[in-house]
């Protein structure tokens, strides 16, 4: 089994009357690239910097790399771009980069263009902060989270403000780490189509709440074309489907189940299913997009 | 810390506020050799020449020109961070919050203590050399006039770190550091003009900032001096563990 490299336990964040994060329960183990999915306002945020060190949990703890306390030593092995990308704006990227270094003790200043090439900032090594676009600026607080060859690189809206090529290129970018280096990635997006391109593990949160967590597998399944069966007995109807030869199925609950096979007729099956003495309530071809399938959770909550 | 002591002075050498703090002193000095004839910024309280101390010392009376200096380095070091956000990125990935705050601490303490020193002994050393002992004291009486001053300007750098961590936006932490002593020297020769206060007044005055800074270089003994650091001591401590309490415990944005 990976090592979990960071977990929480029932972590609450409550500014005020206002909770941002309620009980949050979540772990992501080493070489995950989990994707948080929420809306604005639901909490995203708030657990990324609870996890920074940059907020205090009103209750509950979290763990990195098993130990409580997020210490320097800890710190030096997380790399994060927590909101907006903030740098000094009379200073370049090089020298804003610099600055950072000198401050976690990197002595090798060749880290520097080596991240700046990694989200192609080569050429505005030299241009102050100030003049760069925010495709630009987000670029450069992605190189400064990648600066100190973290273990794990928490980022928030990493994609905001970037075009559609500087989307694919820091996708690949991510991609490339994870498999080559080993680094885990949280990322933050309410871009559910980008998120699901790069991560393997899905977090939802709404309200605060962590409503669900899955794997791409599982989230697959869940999105993929299917044959919904409702019905009052699903244990028959499951001994029915299998007498059909059809394996790639899911009982959902008491009253539904769900067919991934290929190639199955609908009208065949629900023949099938009525002969053998199968009461069926109602039979749909189903497939959901990321989106309604994110609508349907969070309606489901709310 | 050490770090974060190397960080901050590379990126102090990136800012202008570094430049015009070494060049108004030096200019500063550089006319005072010149024209051997002390100057420089007034807070607004009275200056009284007194022609019993040679040129160089009676500059060093009139060093509160570092109270405005002293503006930039904290402002550099606390309040562009906080304008810009940027201390985020080392409370996220370097170091915690209590490292954060007395890393800055020291080293604006120590960045600017030193720089008087250096300056006020280049001073010294130049005017030696130039004007010669007509215009200079031994050097024993200048370091004495200098030293005495250390704790009273350790108390201003502590204050301004304090105003920073406080109210975190460089406008309000300019208008509250420039404009305060301003205030408290109008309204003491105010109070001084009416009748019932001018007692008030008189003792107010004494406690102005550039009085303090004047008196204590002249006299460097006695009962005024001792108080003087016995204040600079509980105004050191009281803002450095108030502004720590302010950074610590408050909700970052």
């Amino acid at each position: 089994m990976n090592e979990i490299i960071l977990s929480t336990k029932q972590l609450t964040k409550q500014y005020g009357s206002f909770t941002a994060l309620n009980e949050a329960d979540f772990s992501v183990c080493r070489g995950d690239i989990c994707g948080l999915i929420g809306r604005n306002g639901a909490g995203k945020t708030t657990l990324m910097k609870l996890v920074t060190g940059l907020t205090e949990p009103t209750s509950g703890s979290y763990q990195l790399f098993g130990k409580d306390s997020t210490n320097s030593f800890l710190k030096r092995r997380i790399g994060c771009l927590i909101e907006n990308p903030a740098f000094f704006g009379s200073m370049t990227a090089f020298q804003n980069l610099k600055f950072y270094c000198l401050q976690k003790g990197i002595t090798d200043m060749k880290k520097i263009d080596e991240v700046l090439e990694l989200v192609s900032l080569t050429d505005a090594r030299n241009k102050k902060f100030k003049t760069f676009s925010l495709g630009m600026k987000q670029r450069l607080g992605i190189a400064f989270a990648m600066l100190d060859d973290p273990d794990i690189v928490i980022l928030d809206e990493p994609i905001n403000g970037l075009d559609p090529i500087g989307i694919a290129e820091l996708r690949d970018t991510f991609r490339t780490l994870n498999r080559e280096r080993g680094m885990t990635f949280i990322i933050s997006s309410h871009i559910l189509s980008e998120l699901y391109a790069v991560a393997d593990h899905f977090v939802f949160i709404e309200k605060g709440r962590l409503i669900k967590s899955v794997t791409k597998q599982e989230l697959d399944l869940e999105c993929s074309r299917c044959i919904v069966v409702k019905c009052g007995d699903v244990k028959h109807a499951s001994t029915v489907i299998d007498s059909l030869g059809i394996t790639n199925y899911k009982v959902i609950d008491k009253s539904e189940l769900r067919i991934y096979e290929e190639g199955v007729s609908a009208k065949e099956l629900n023949k099938q299913l009525v002969t053998n003495g199968v009461e069926v309530e109602g039979l749909t071809e189903s497939g959901v997009s990321l989106e309604d399938y994110f609508k349907q959770l969070v309606s489901e909550n709310n | 810390m050490i770090n974060m002591i190397k960080a901050e002075l590379y990126r102090m050498t990136k800012t202008k506020g570094f430049y015009l703090f070494w060049g108004v002193m030096l200019i500063s000095y550089l006319i005072t050799i010149i024209y051997k004839q002390e100057g420089g910024i007034s807070l607004g309280a009275p200056i009284v020449t007194d022609n019993s101390l040679k040129m160089d010392v009676r500059m060093v009376s009139w060093n509160f020109t570092y109270y405005y200096l002293f503006i930039i380095p904290v402002f550099t070091t606390v309040c562009s961070e906080f304008s810009n956000h940027t201390y985020k990125n080392t409370i996220s990935s370097a170091i915690s919050r209590k490292t954060y705050y007395f890393s800055k601490y020291f080293f604006i303490l120590v960045y600017t203590l030193l720089s008087f020193s250096l300056l006020n002994f280049a001073f010294y050393a130049a005017n030696r050399l130039v004007n010669g002992s007509e215009y200079s004291s031994s050097l024993g009486r200048f370091a004495k006039s200098v030293a005495v001053q250390l704790p009273v300007m350790a108390a201003i750098i502590s204050l301004f770190i304090f105003i920073a961590f406080a109210v975190k936006k460089g406008a309000v932490f300019n208008s509250v550091t420039i404009i305060s002593p301003i205030l408290y020297t109008t309204l003491g020769l105010v109070l001084y003009g009416i009748k019932d206060t001018k007692a008030f007044a008189e003792k107010m005055l004494t406690c102005e900032i550039s009085t303090i800074i004047m008196r204590v270089a002249k006299e460097t003994s006695g009962s005024f001096t001792a108080k003087c650091m016995a204040g600079s001591a509980l105004v050191i401590i009281l803002s450095a563990l108030f502004g720590y309490v302010i950074f610590t415990k408050r909700e970052i944005d």
